[in-house]
């Protein structure tokens, strides 16, 4: 148990720590997307490199603010039977947006 | 069945000092960037759906409300980064002296601010 807490901790720091230069990168791309249109933004997902970033940085938002979410549950919620529900409701969202996002990114990538 | 783990300090009867205001703010930010978050896979999987739904996401980004959620969202993101890294610091028990979490609070306070403008400015 208290191992698992410890694991939890350091990757949340982990995920922390390599969102620091990826949000910096996606704040700069966010501010040129209110200039493009549909099909320029189906170029920038077809650059491999942008792509694989963008993946990379939503895998490791949604871990960690699944890991984040998860904690304030463990803080604020006393019924564990509670606790047990929200936790679940937290990993369902986590695997449908993970889910979801790998397809769509894989969708953006091989549109022609 | 109750669990025997103490729970956090009740938020409503303890005194606001600055460092404890910084963060429940963290906490918030976080909760709202979760959502944020929902929000980007959203708007991910409607330019992977085609044309015909990203005209419709293009339509409502041009709402008012839209924009003062974005404008939330880029103050949310730019204090969450940065007094998370400040965090990070403390993870090594870097900057944990009175005086320093305090200046280190304030750092936080006006870059976020200064970034956020810089966003929505230029």
């Amino acid at each position: 148990m208290n191992n698992s807490y410890t694991s939890k901790w350091i990757l949340q720091r982990i995920t922390a720590l390599c969102l620091i230069p990826l949000t910096f990168w996606f704040i700069y791309q966010c501010i040129s997307f209110q200039y493009l249109d549909y099909k320029e933004m189906l170029l920038f997902f077809q650059s491999y490199f942008n792509s694989f970033l963008f993946l990379v940085m939503m895998i490791l938002m949604l871990i960690h603010a699944k890991l984040g979410c998860e904690t304030i549950i463990q803080d604020y919620v006393s019924l564990i039977y509670l606790q047990k529900f929200f936790k679940g409701i937290l990993n369902f969202i986590t695997l449908i947006t993970l889910l979801l996002t790998i397809g769509a990114i894989i969708k953006l990538c091989l549109t022609l | 069945m109750i669990d025997n783990r103490p729970l956090s300090p009740h938020l409503t009867i303890h005194k606001k000092v600055l460092t404890a205001v910084f963060s429940i703010l963290h906490r918030i930010t976080g909760i709202g960037l979760s959502i944020g978050a929902v929000l980007i896979v959203i708007w991910l999987s409607i330019l992977a759906l085609g044309p015909n739904y990203f005209f419709i996401f293009e339509s409502i980004a041009t709402n008012l409300i839209f924009k003062f959620i974005l404008f939330l969202w880029t103050l949310g993101v730019f204090y969450h980064l940065f007094n998370g890294i400040r965090y990070l610091f403390w993870t090594y028990s870097v900057g944990m002296g009175l005086k320093t979490v305090y200046i280190s609070g304030y750092i936080v306070l006006i870059l976020t601010i200064l970034a956020t403008l810089y966003v929505w400015i230029i």
